[in-house]
């Protein structure tokens, strides 16, 4: 395999440990993950949906 | 406007980042860092901005709500981008800078793509665009943990011993592990009010972490390596 094709590889394997991380922490739950700053989350935590 | 702790955890954090951008200016690091110079700020420019939304329009408007989480995404995709350089830096002796470009290319554009469709599958969520902005910064910010824990790992396995970098990645990757542990006692214990400040504390830790970085050690100062482990035979 080239490398170019183990780069895009590796990208999409990536991404999909980083989602199955996600759906385990996030399966229950009520808030948001704050990633940036120490600003507070919005009351609502979520967008409407 | 939102309870005197968080205001007061606010502040504290936005004076931490500016004050790393001044230390870098002062350490005359503001280019060789550049994206940690930007991304902080960035972030402080977004604190200004959201507390000024605050102020205008309340903490519990659609508009803060909007502004928090376009903002958020943006400084979530520059936290990608800071990481990509890290990554650069760490593996800058090796032959794969192209790869690692097109690789990191790639994951941002399907974390996009992916976003994307996991909005389109449920019907009429498409008509507000923090819909789109939340979930892309959610799925980056996982993506996120994923490579700094790589870097972590690089940075292990190929003995980095340049104590500015090696202080950087790991203090990441103590931020990154300290908010997911934050937010799963959220779910697990919301009963405990403490913990939804703690999310907002440790968004200070990590300024302030790079802030001593930056100050005590210079770009020259190396790490010992460590010692090499006796294999009896």
């Amino acid at each position: 395999m080239s490398r170019r094709l183990s780069a895009i590889a590796l990208a999409l394997g990536i991404l999909v440990g980083a989602t199955g991380l996600k759906a385990a922490i996030t399966s229950h739950a009520k808030g948001v993950t704050v990633a940036n700053s120490p600003a507070p989350a919005p009351p609502q935590r979520r967008p409407v949906q | 406007m939102p309870g005197s702790v968080e205001l007061f955890i606010w502040y504290l954090g936005t004076a931490f980042e500016l004050a790393f951008v001044v230390c870098s200016i002062a350490r005359k690091s503001f280019f060789t860092y550049f994206f940690l110079n930007l991304y902080m700020l960035l972030t402080v420019l977004v604190d200004v901005a959201r507390w000024l939304v605050c102020r205008q329009f309340g903490f519990d408007s659609d508009q803060y709500m909007g502004c928090y989480y376009y903002t958020d995404a943006l400084l979530t995709v520059l936290l990608y981008v800071l990481l990509v350089s890290l990554f650069a830096r760490v593996f800058g002796e090796l032959r794969f800078a192209k790869h690692m470009r097109l690789a990191a290319v790639v994951l941002l554009l399907g974390t996009a793509a992916f976003s994307y469709a996991v909005i389109a599958q449920s019907e009429s969520r498409l008509y507000t665009g923090s819909v789109f902005a939340y979930e892309l910064s959610q799925n980056l910010y996982f993506v996120g943990i994923v490579l700094t824990y790589l870097l972590w790992a690089a940075v292990l396995k190929l003995r980095e011993t340049r104590t500015r970098l090696v202080q950087i990645v790991l203090s990441l990757g103590v931020y990154f592990s300290l908010n997911a542990a934050t937010y799963a006692l959220c779910n697990v214990a919301p009963q405990y009010g403490g913990v939804i400040h703690a999310a907002g504390a440790i968004g200070c830790l990590l300024p302030l972490a790079w802030c001593i970085t930056i100050m005590r050690y210079s770009e020259d100062s190396r790490l010992a390596p460590a010692q090499l482990v006796a294999v009896p035979r």
